[in-house]
């Protein structure tokens, strides 16, 4: 770790350099603190214009709380709930499978024939068409009917010995990864169809636990695939050598040695899906409208409902605030030694 | 060392189908509906029209407002991000005073929820009662339109935005800045290079690729910005501040015309496709002097 000084500098520069970085953090510091303040502001702390400190500008209250917990606007609790249960399952799935996805991508050698690609990509499309056309199937039955032919014949095409490029591990990754760029706009939209249609199957995964967590595992699984590619990588192969000259099946390796000794980096991976979870609008915006809400919908909603009731607001931007602090406060404990230098190379 | 056994099957699969499911899934769903005119309300029975939908959209005024102004924001939010962040992050590795309580208070606002800020941004930016607007009531500027005026509140959502993102940057940065070696900078030391030329002979460059990449993923993410310009705007005043997403959503889930919001969904993927091609494109041959 290497940090040069502030020596070159002259007194005064060193002292402006001080002043910005102290400046800049008031302006991070001040908004939180005046949500924490507001939130405990009775009605007339708040209207008759601001005030910032407590017990000398205005009397603190708890009834903002009290009134949140009693649901006087809207389901808080349960939606909390909601929240922390679909946050927790979707960051531990996601970070399950996409920690094994890494390690895949890490000691074990893929190749993908471009062909087998094109051959899913155009099966899927054609196979949907073609059955949505012709034998007046609905459009989610022609998809789900063409998914796994696509598949099936896209795993059977990689067999052959078709001629084109042939995609590797570096390859698998980028489009793991490129996942991340499209605009959710664009699946949450279509995924609001697709679940829809399912829905009238008699499936409902509108406004489901599993409908909801599946959409967000699928949608953090490119940043755990990234981040864990690294932990595994920067991990000394010479153990897992070790383990194999005894014919220790590598699932024992994985679960046995790479899991404890990458410890540090699935948590922090965890943490930080959950977080993504945690403060995700569009996709529960589309999928959710009552029993499945999460909070920043009903955070979101606070707006309209209630003018300028900034005592009740605030309560409410706490709830959906504090559990993300707490878990900054641990994050920022791992973040020590470069724990995210990697993810960036 | 690469190994080779049948299991690695069984740790891949599991993530790919997931992924191949929620995503390329609907995407080839909605890649065919954006062919169609299909509406849910009023109820019209889907009828192919190609590329009627592209073509409507690309003479509509609002579509293209709204790929301004997610532009504007993001290039905007996202130069001033890079140029604070990365000087917070530089004070921040030269251990200014009080540099270990900096650190946990700079992350907060990546990890709190988008909605969340907005709302209390709305609260501070409040023309009467707000904070900010006693603060500059004693510099004579009382009741600002904030958020009631197109320009206002664009530069005030792009004030958020830089609020609450340019700790990834310092994040980042921070991280860069351990990694470079000090022998080059005690050299320099030798030379009496002074500390501005030090910044722009040696840490600038050296940066590069970190500072290249951070931008890249800051800039991506930006566009997809719905949730604030939702809360503290909804688009408006007008339609001043709407950005792509929230286009989408109003076209989508107020008026329910799914082929149209299909086909601007798309237009958005090709626009973001030429965006960060063009992006990648610009910076290789810097990136590549300098390896």
């Amino acid at each position: 770790m290497s940090g040069q000084s502030l020596t070159g500098l002259s007194p005064w520069s060193r002292r402006l350099v001080a002043v910005g970085v102290l400046a800049w953090c008031l302006i991070t510091v001040f908004p939180l603190y005046w949500v924490v303040v507001t939130a405990f502001k009775t009605p007339p702390g708040v209207v008759g214009g601001p005030t910032y400190l407590p017990f000398i500008d205005f009397t603190p209250t708890l009834q903002p709380f009290i009134d949140l917990y009693q649901g006087i606007r809207g389901e808080f609790f349960h939606t909390f709930l909601n929240s922390t249960i679909v946050g927790l399952s979707a960051a531990a799935i996601a970070t399950a499978i996409g920690a094994m996805a890494a390690y895949a991508l890490v000691r074990f050698e893929f190749k993908v024939r471009l062909g087998a690609g094109l051959v899913f990509f155009l099966l899927a499309l054609g196979g949907y068409l073609l059955f949505n056309a012709t034998l007046g199937l609905t459009r989610p039955q022609a998809l789900l009917l063409a998914f796994p032919i696509a598949l099936i014949a896209a795993v059977v095409a990689n067999r052959l010995p078709l001629s084109g490029p042939i995609l590797g591990n570096e390859d698998i990754l980028f489009w793991f990864v490129s996942q991340r760029m499209f605009p959710p706009i664009v699946t949450a939209f279509a995924l609001y169809l697709l679940y829809s249609e399912i829905g009238r199957l008699g499936f409902q995964l509108i406004d489901s636990f599993v409908g909801l967590t599946l959409c967000y595992v699928a949608f953090s699984l490119p940043i755990v695939v990234w981040l864990m590619r690294d932990f595994f990588e920067a991990i000394p192969i010479e153990v897992e050598e070790a383990a194999m000259v005894d014919n220790v099946p590598s699932w024992r390796i994985f679960i046995g040695i790479v899991v404890p000794m990458s410890m540090n980096g699935l948590l922090a991976t965890f943490m930080i899906t959950l977080a993504f979870v945690w403060n995700e609008f569009l996709f529960a915006l589309f999928l959710t409208n009552s029993r499945w809400q999460t909070l920043p919908i009903l955070v979101a909603g606070q707006n309209s409902q209630r003018g300028d009731e900034w005592w009740a607001i605030s309560a409410a931007a706490l709830v959906a605030i504090v559990p993300m602090m707490i878990m900054a406060g641990l994050l920022s404990r791992m973040m020590r030694s470069g724990l995210l230098l990697g993810a960036i190379k | 060392m690469m190994r080779n056994d049948p299991i690695k099957h069984v740790f891949i699969w599991p993530a790919v189908l997931v992924v191949l499911a929620i995503s390329i899934f609907p995407l080839i769903y909605s890649l065919t509906t954006s062919f169609l005119s299909y509406r849910l309300i009023p109820p019209i029975p889907p009828r192919v029209v190609w590329l009627g939908n592209y073509a409507t959209l690309l003479q509509e005024p609002r579509f293209w407002s709204a790929l301004f102004t997610t532009t504007l924001i993001a290039f905007i939010a996202v130069g001033l991000q890079y140029a604070i962040g990365f000087g917070v992050a530089l004070a921040l590795n030269a251990r200014v005073p009080g540099e270990r309580l900096f650190r946990v208070a700079l992350l907060l606002p990546m990890l709190l929820a988008p909605v969340a800020v907005a709302l209390v941004a709305r609260m501070i930016f409040n023309p009467t009662m707000g904070p900010l607007n006693q603060f500059l009531a004693k510099f004579g500027l009382a009741n600002l339109p904030f958020l009631t005026n197109g320009h206002w509140a664009l530069a005030c959502i792009i004030a958020v935005e830089v609020w609450q993102w340019t700790p990834f940057i310092i994040l980042m940065m921070l991280a860069g800045l351990q990694t470079l070696p000090e022998d080059v900078y005690e050299a320099a030391e030798l030379e009496n290079a002074s500390a501005w030329q030090q910044f722009w002979g040696i840490t600038f460059p050296m940066m590069l690729p970190i500072s290249a990449a951070v931008v890249f993923i800051r800039l991506i993410e930006s566009y997809k910005i719905m949730d604030t310009v939702f809360v503290m705007t909804g688009g408006g005043p007008g339609v001043d501040t709407e950005t792509l997403t929230l286009f989408a959503y109003q076209e989508g889930f107020k008026k329910f015309n799914l082929g149209y919001t299909s086909a601007l969904s798309f237009l958005f993927l090709i626009a973001i496709t030429i965006i960060g091609v063009t992006y990648l494109a610009l910076l290789r041959p810097h990136l590549e002097k300098r390896r």
